[in-house]
This record gives C-alpha cells, structure tokens and sequence, in this order.
C-alpha cells in the first residue's frame, strides 16, 4: 500500500480533483453560509476549543477556464503572482507578516479552481482577513518580478517532468480532449510556459475578469466567534466590486472512436497503461454521478476483484487504480496500472475490459455495495478532525458549486444507490468507443 | 488566549506506563482523548535498516513490508484488505534507519476487529513465497525505476546519506540495495523476525478514544512476543574528510537537483539544537518562502522551485509541509537541499548556497533575523502535531531522544528562553563550509568535475532584466572560490547507484 500514494498525489498535483471520500448524513459540523451583497459567499464552520483558524479562499477558476489560445497554465503560474503583495503591503511586507503568525500558508491549482490557505492562531484572525482580502482586491506587481516569477514556474515544470506519471498524464489529457481546456495539464504546455515572461499586460486582465467576489468562496474552519467574522466580512470585503467575466469554454464534442497512442519517457519505468472513459460534471444530486464514483471503487479499487487478482493473486501488474473523480464539466474516468512485464499489457488489458463488460452486464451484490459505502462513510468522517483538514476536504465541492450543499447532496445521493444504478453507469460510461488508451513505455 | 493554544498543542498528557514488567514489554506510550471518535496504533520496535546483515540491504524493510502486505497464518493477504476496506482503516509500516514503526488508525466503531487484525498481522506473520517475490519485486522496482528515474530530488537527497555515512551502518537505504534484496530469502526474513521482534525492542503506542482497560489488554497480547538477545547496533560514526566532496550522478537531464551538507553532533532536546534549528528556520525552513536560501536563489533570481535546510532527516520532502514523526536517529546531518536548476545554472546555484552558509557562519544572525524567526516559529509549530495520531508519534519519539516533556512544548519554551548570542554561538559550534559533501544529479558529469577543480567562473544570465543589486551579487557567486581536489570528485552513472 505505501508506494501507490504516489497516484494520488499527481492527480492533485495535474489537476485531479482532490476528493474526500463523502457518504450521507454524517457532516458533524454545523455551518452557516455568509453573502454579502456583491456576490461573496462565506461558509463558517466553528470548532471551538482547537485554538486554530483555517482560512480557505476558494477562486472558482482553474486551468478549466484557460479558454485562449496559448494561455494554458496561467492559473497555475497567476496563483504564483498573488504573492507578490499590493501598495498597502508590498511582497516583503506581507511575507513578513504571513512570517510572524507563523501561519501555515499556502495555495494550489486544480484543473477547476484555485486555492488560498492559511491556517492561523485564532488571535490572527483579522490580520489574516485583512492581508488576504487586500491582495484578492488590490494586488499590485511590476513587469520584472512578473518574469522573475515565470522562471520559478518553469522550474516547477522541469522538476516534474522527470517523472513518468507527468508525461503520462500530459499524454492522456491532449489526447482524449480536441477542444475543451482540459487537454492540457494545470501546469500547461511548456511552449505556453515558455510564453509566460511576454504576458504581463493579459496577466491584469486575467486578475480581473476571475478574482471577483462573484467567482470566490470563503472557508472559514476552526476556533472563531461568528458573529465577529461577519462584521470583519463586511470590513474587508464589502467594497470588493463585482464583475466576474465567465470564460467561453468549447463544450468536447461526443467521442465516437477509441483512441490510443503510445508514448515513450526517457528514462526507465515498468509500462504504465491509462484508460480514460469520458466521464460526466459534477452534479451531486445525479445518481449516475455518485454511481460511477462508487462504480470506480468497485471495479478498479484497493478492494476490487481484478486489484486482488492482478496485483496479489497473479502478480501481473504493481497496481491497478480507478480514479473517477469528480470535474466542473465532463472530464475522464481513468484506471491506471502498471505492468511488471511488457509481455502482459495485452493480458492486463483484456482483464480491464473484461471487468468493464462484467460490470455492463451483471449486478453487484449488495454486501459489496454496502462495503464501499461504509469505506467512504468512514474515510470522510475520519478526515474531518482539524480545521485544516475539514476546510481542506470540502474545497472541492465548495469549487465545483459554489456552496456547501453539495456535501449533504452528495451524501444522500450516495446512500440512495441501488446494484443496478452501478451497472448503469458502467453501461453509460464504460464504452469503448469513448476512451482514450494511453500506454507508456521508458527506455530499456 | 495563549492558554488555549497551548491546550491545542498539548490537549491531551502523554502517559509513559511500565506495562507488564515483569514478562518485560517495556513500555507503553499512551495519549487519550476521549472526545476523539478515532483510535491511532504507533508500535514500534527498536529496529531498522541498520540492522541490516552485511550483504542483506533491504531485510528489515521487506521484513516490515512482508506484515502489513502479506498474508497472516489464519487468512490471506486479500482477505485482510477485504476486512480492513469497510473500515476506511489500513495498517502500514515504515522503516527508517533505527526504528520500524507499524500505524494504523480507525473509528471507534471498529477499534474490536481492527485490533484483532492488527494483532494478527504483527504477531502472526505466515511469511508466504507469493508474497515475498510480490514485496520483493516491488521493492527492487521502487529503487530501479522510481528513485532512479522518476524523482531526482529523492535520489539526489537520498545519494548524499548515502555519500555522508559511508562505510557505516546508516549508508545504504532503507530499502536496501538492489543486490542486497536479489540475495535476501525467505527464511532470512523469518530469522530476522524471530531476531528483532521482540518484547524489549517494542514500545506500544496507543492515542485517541479508547476505552479505559484496553491498554491492559494490549499489553497483555504482545507480551507473547519473546524476549530478545540480539545486540544494539552502536551509533554510526560517519568518516572523516576535509575540503569539498563531490558526487556526480550521470543522467539525461535539462535540470539539476543538488543535496550538499555534513554530519552534526547535536539531536534533538539538547539547548544548542533548539538554537541550530532556529537559525536553520531562518537559512531554509522547508518549502517556506521565508526561507532566507529562497529568497536568494528562487526570489530575487528565479532559478528554481525552492531552496531549504535541515539538521534533522526529513523524508519526503516533496511531498509535505511538515516533518513527519518517527523517523529518529542518532546521528543527523545539516542538509541544503536546491531543487533542480537549469544544468547551466547548477555551479551558481550551489555557489549562491555554500556563500549564504558561509555568510551565516562567519557573521551570524542579525537580531532582527533572529526576532523574526523566533516569532514564526513559536506559532508554525502549533502546525507541527495537530491531531492526535500526530502527537502520539512525537510522544514516541520524544521517548527515543530521551526528551523530558514534550519536544514540541519545549521547543516553543526554548524560543522563549534562547539568546542570539547563543544562537550564533551553537552556529559557530556545529556549522561550517569548508568541509562538506555534494551531490549533483546532472548531465554532463565530466565537464561539470572539470569545472569544478578548475573553480571556473560561473557566470548566469537572465531573460529578463534584473536589479543592480542582484547582478551585483552575483559577480561575488559566480567567482566564490572553490577548491575541489580532483582526487575528491567521483562520477557515477545512475544505474549504479544504490545497486550494491
């Protein structure tokens, strides 16, 4: 079990959502959800008595919403900027200030949005809301640190590229997509890395087309006083002005063909094989949403029939994964593995479909339903014990609606499955016709 | 308000109990907290890679794995899996140099089953060939092709323990080495168990919302295990060696990791490491754009994704904000780790780190920098250990470095009580530049050796304008003299390393 983290960490790392495992009813805080006028939304949670403050700023835009031409990765790289300061608080100024709370501070990029954290002592609450309403309204860089910033990014790029997984995924996305913006990486195309240093003047439209109250969320978790939060809200963020400018995203025309493609990584690996199905947007009341999600973890999970046979029984493959994870529009359900001999990719690949077919056409039983119930009932609840982590955790779904609901949504959605709602979303997402098949092979 | 953060760091007290005395578990490290809904497992036993036979790199490792990844003498590997899967629960294991710890954490609901299971897996091994060849494989697959190929910055890092503690028990990885796991058999897993497993290497680490009794019963369980004979391994005395130490590891690369440092005498608990770790916060806390080698190299220059400090091993750091517990040793090392630059901006770089250490080194801590730091560390520490399964690790560590209290508690009290004066006297104490061990991940390995015996200039440029001060500064990295011995620069080819 140790070494397969690794997964799970490149998809959040190339834009996978980061997803909690969530299952009905059993959200143990209460929350309340705070709008001021021009659009903001602020979701309080308290849990008195820990001392700490988690303060998650939600931008709804990710490398989902880099819709013009050779724009890819701009997300990522403008999520760097917004640490470069405003007038009132100059980089150095605010670094010096993030500093001396000794705050846990950082932020991340997701294929559908962009996340600003820190987690503080309860006593830094308004400094903290101060500094990072200041720079979500009045962020303030010039050209020269806006270049320096852009080699950092492609320093980024470059550490990650020796690593297999990377090449596969950017392989995976630019196929399986022709027009959507999920084919590329939330990193970008390098030659659009490459582009960034020439782009300050888009770089200040882009701040202010998408960081608007109206595109934003506030996650508040952890040891506060309502009440105060509320009025602070109204302090230093209330003159924020609305104008969020939705990007023109191509819808991906339906799949008719499997596609495959081969890739090499110049460096040795064991073959890895991804299958991408075309998979559908998040909706949490969709039962044939919650039913691929559990349909991955059936099928393809740590406790599934062909994990156990593959990976223990016939030691045929390192692992086997599914990832159906949960995207703004329609993204891929993949199942990743990896091939201990070359010679077996057929077999393993006749093993993947033959799971897909048993799923198309058979019935789960119920005691195994049950079972990946309870994991995920258990693996939510369990994850929920810091501010940190429940702000953490429910990001995701505060991105991909806009509210908090969609927890509780969810949830419900997830207990109400039936065997057969699982057979048919095998049946709806597990076509051949609309996968992409990627396998990637290194040096000898 | 202090209070309460104070309570949120140490929420719960630490009981170290004597537990069964006298059929000799030793000890017992227990963290409750009632109104947690779930129970954290740490065991750990005083055992680790470098117990390792001579020849047999990677036993205790595969030994550990083969517990938490193989089968036991009642079930199967896959139907422990099935069992733990409803739970959200697993059981897994890791190894470091001096200590194999075996975690597990569940809700209250399951703690009965998830007991007997973890019971189970530790003191009922069944040690099945289709699991060894199934561990083994992936363990030979992780150094051959993962740390090889897919993570430069773990290799590079890794490479230096490795370069620092040669010809001691610390030298190969935890993992082993690729011919040292070819040779391992079974029964050599089973004689190593039978070994080191035992009741006086054990301490039981119980944290959460446990029911009162249950550690008793615990306790009671694992005193089955035997009694041991097996001797201590002493603490590893890292080689002697003067001037600049370079390793080359040969790969196909654009971009350049480097890992450099040297061996320190100071652990953890003692005044002057509380002092050294102040001053390394400042140098380079980890993934910290406070981080003063940040600043530098990353900031103001735009070379990299970042640069840190350590005088403690710190695992994975790709990976994670935070230190992670359970890895303690009796020996460290003070580490700069530069993520990869552009292979034509590697000298510079290592030049722009080795100048700011030997800044910190002759001139000290302004107290200003010195301010700064001790107040971000007082609150970054409260984000160190805060959930329960967090501290009981801490707790268990605090128990290995024979810590009074609590590290984290008397870390933050130490930051009260520390001068800058002391400060810069352990700096003086237990930092240098002069010698030092350096491993470059790169292309082009020879011309890089010629440039480094030569001390060639290595001048940068930019693609984008750069402030006066900072093309300044770098006319004084490009040139920092370096005197590396040619008979000090050793090349290897990246399919060598780790492999014996």
């Amino acid at each position: 079990m140790r070494r397969l983290s690794a997964i799970g960490l490149w998809t959040l790392v190339l834009g996978g959502v980061m997803v909690p495992q969530v299952q009905a009813g059993f959200f143990p805080y209460a929350y309340e959800v705070y709008r001021l006028p021009n659009g903001l939304s602020a979701i309080l949670i308290p849990m008195p008595g820990s001392g700490l403050v988690a303060y998650y700023s939600v931008v709804r835009t990710g490398s989902r919403d880099e819709w013009e031409p050779h724009r890819s990765g701009f997300a990522h790289f403008f999520e760097h900027m917004m640490f470069r300061g405003t007038k009132k608080y100059p980089g150095e100024v605010y670094d010096r200030l993030v500093t001396e709370m000794g705050a846990s501070a950082n932020a991340y990029t997701t294929d559908d949005y962009t996340c600003y954290y820190m987690v503080a002592a309860r006593e830094n609450l308004e400094q903290v809301m101060e500094l990072e309403s200041d720079r979500f309204q009045n962020l303030n860089y010039d050209e020269t640190a806006f270049k320096t910033e852009a080699g950092a990014v492609y320093g980024e790029y470059r550490k990650g590229r020796v690593n297999p997984w990377w090449v596969l995924e950017e392989e995976l996305l630019n196929t399986a997509f022709d027009v959507h913006t999920y084919k590329h990486t939330t990193i970008g195309f390098e030659e659009d890395i490459q582009l960034m240093p020439t782009l300050y003047e888009y770089s200040l439209s882009f701040f202010r087309r998408y960081y608007r109250p109206d595109n934003v969320v506030l996650l508040i978790a952890g040891d506060f006083d309502k009440e105060g939060v509320k009025s602070l809200l109204n302090k230093y963020y209330g003159s924020w002005e609305p104008g969020y400018v939705p990007p023109q995203i191509q819808p991906e025309p339906d799949q008719k063909a499997e596609r495959f493609k081969e890739v090499r990584y110049n460096g040795r690996t064991l073959p890895i094989l991804a299958i991408g199905y075309k998979g559908a947007a998040f909706d949490p009341q969709d039962k044939m949403v919650a039913a691929a999600y559990v349909l991955g973890e059936l099928a393809f999970g740590e406790n599934s029939e062909i994990y156990k046979k593959l990976v223990v029984r016939e030691q045929k493959v390192q692992f086997i994964q599914g990832d159906f994870g949960f995207n703004r529009d329609p993204k891929l359900y993949v199942i990743y593995t990896m091939v201990k001999k070359e010679e077996d990719i057929p077999y393993v690949r006749d093993q993947i479909d033959a799971t897909a077919t048993k799923f198309r056409e058979e019935l789960v039983s119920e005691e195994e339903l049950e079972k990946v119930k309870s994991h995920m009932t258990y693996g939510f609840l369990m994850e929920l014990d810091t501010p940190g982590h429940v702000a953490g955790n429910l990001a995701p779904f505060v991105a991909l609606t806009g509210g908090i609901e969609a927890v509780d949504q969810l949830l419900t959605t997830i207990q109400s499955l039936r065997p057969e709602d699982v057979r048919e979303a095998a049946r709806r997402f597990l076509q051949n016709e609309r996968r992409t098949v990627i396998l990637l092979k290194g040096v000898k | 308000m202090k209070a309460r953060i104070w309570l949120a760091l140490a929420i719960v007290p630490v009981l170290v109990l004597g537990c069964a005395r006298r059929r000799g578990v030793e000890n017992m490290v227990l963290l409750p907290a009632h109104d947690d809904p779930t129970v954290s497992f740490r065991f750990l036993f005083q055992v680790g890679s470098q117990d390792d036979p001579p020849g047999k790199e990677g036993l205790a490792a595969l030994t550990a794995a083969l517990l938490t990844e193989g089968s036991t003498q009642k079930r199967p590997y896959e139907e422990i899996l099935d069992l733990l899967y409803p739970m959200a629960a697993s059981i897994s294991e890791q190894v470091d140099k001096e200590v194999t710890v075996f975690a597990g954490r569940v809700h209250k609901d399951h703690l009965a089953r998830f007991y007997d299971l973890f019971k189970e897996v530790l003191l009922e091994p069944s040690f099945r060939e289709e699991d060894f060849v199934r561990v083994k494989t992936d363990f030979l697959n992780h150094i051959r092709n993962t740390l090889r190929y897919a993570d430069d910055e773990e290799l590079g890092k890794e490479a230096l323990y490795q370069f620092i503690f040669r010809g001691s028990p610390y030298e190969h990885l935890e993992e082993g080495t690729v011919a040292g796991l070819e040779s391992i058999t079974l029964d050599d897993v089973r004689e190593f168990y039978r070994k080191y497993y035992t009741r006086d290497r054990l301490v039981i680490g119980l944290g959460g919302g446990f029911e009162a009794g249950f550690p008793e019963r615990v306790c009671k369980d694992f005193a089955i295990l035997p009694a041991g004979t097996a001797p201590r391994v002493p603490a590893p005395e890292p080689e002697r060696f003067e001037g600049i130490h370079v390793r080359i590891i040969e790969k196909d690369v654009p971009a350049t990791a480097i890992s450099f440092g040297f061996p320190i005498e100071v652990l953890r608990g003692s005044r002057d490491f509380y002092a050294l770790a102040l001053a390394t916060s400042w140098l380079g806390e980890h993934r910290n754009s406070f981080s003063h080698l940040y600043q530098v190299i990353r900031e103001a220059r735009g070379l990299n994704y970042g640069d840190y400090a350590y005088i403690e091993h710190f695992p994975n750091g790709g990976r994670r904000q935070f230190p992670p517990p359970n890895v303690p040793r009796r020996r460290q090392i003070f580490q700069i780790w530069i993520r990869p630059v552009p292979n034509e901006a590697r000298l510079f770089a290592f030049r722009a780190a080795l100048r700011e250490l030997q800044k910190l080194v002759d001139q000290g801590m302004t107290k200003e920098q010195f301010e700064l730091t001790r107040k971000f560390l007082k609150g970054y520490l409260l984000h160190y250990a805060p959930t329960t399964d967090l501290r009981l690790g801490y707790a268990l560590d605090d128990r290995f470095y024979g810590i009074d209290g609590h590290y984290l508690d008397n870390f933050r009290r130490a930051l009260d009580e520390l001068t800058l004066e002391e400060v810069n006297a352990a700096i003086r104490r237990h930092l240098q530049y002069r010698n030092i061990k350096v491993v470059f991940v790169t292309r082009g390995a020879a011309e890089l050796k010629e440039a480094l015996i030569s001390n060639a200039p290595s001048p940068i440029s930019y693609p984008t304008p750069k402030p006066t001060e900072v093309l300044e500064e770098d006319r004084e990295i490009a040139t920092y003299p370096l005197a590396v011995k040619p008979e000090n620069v050793e090349i290897v080819p990246v399919d060598v390393v780790f492999e014996r």
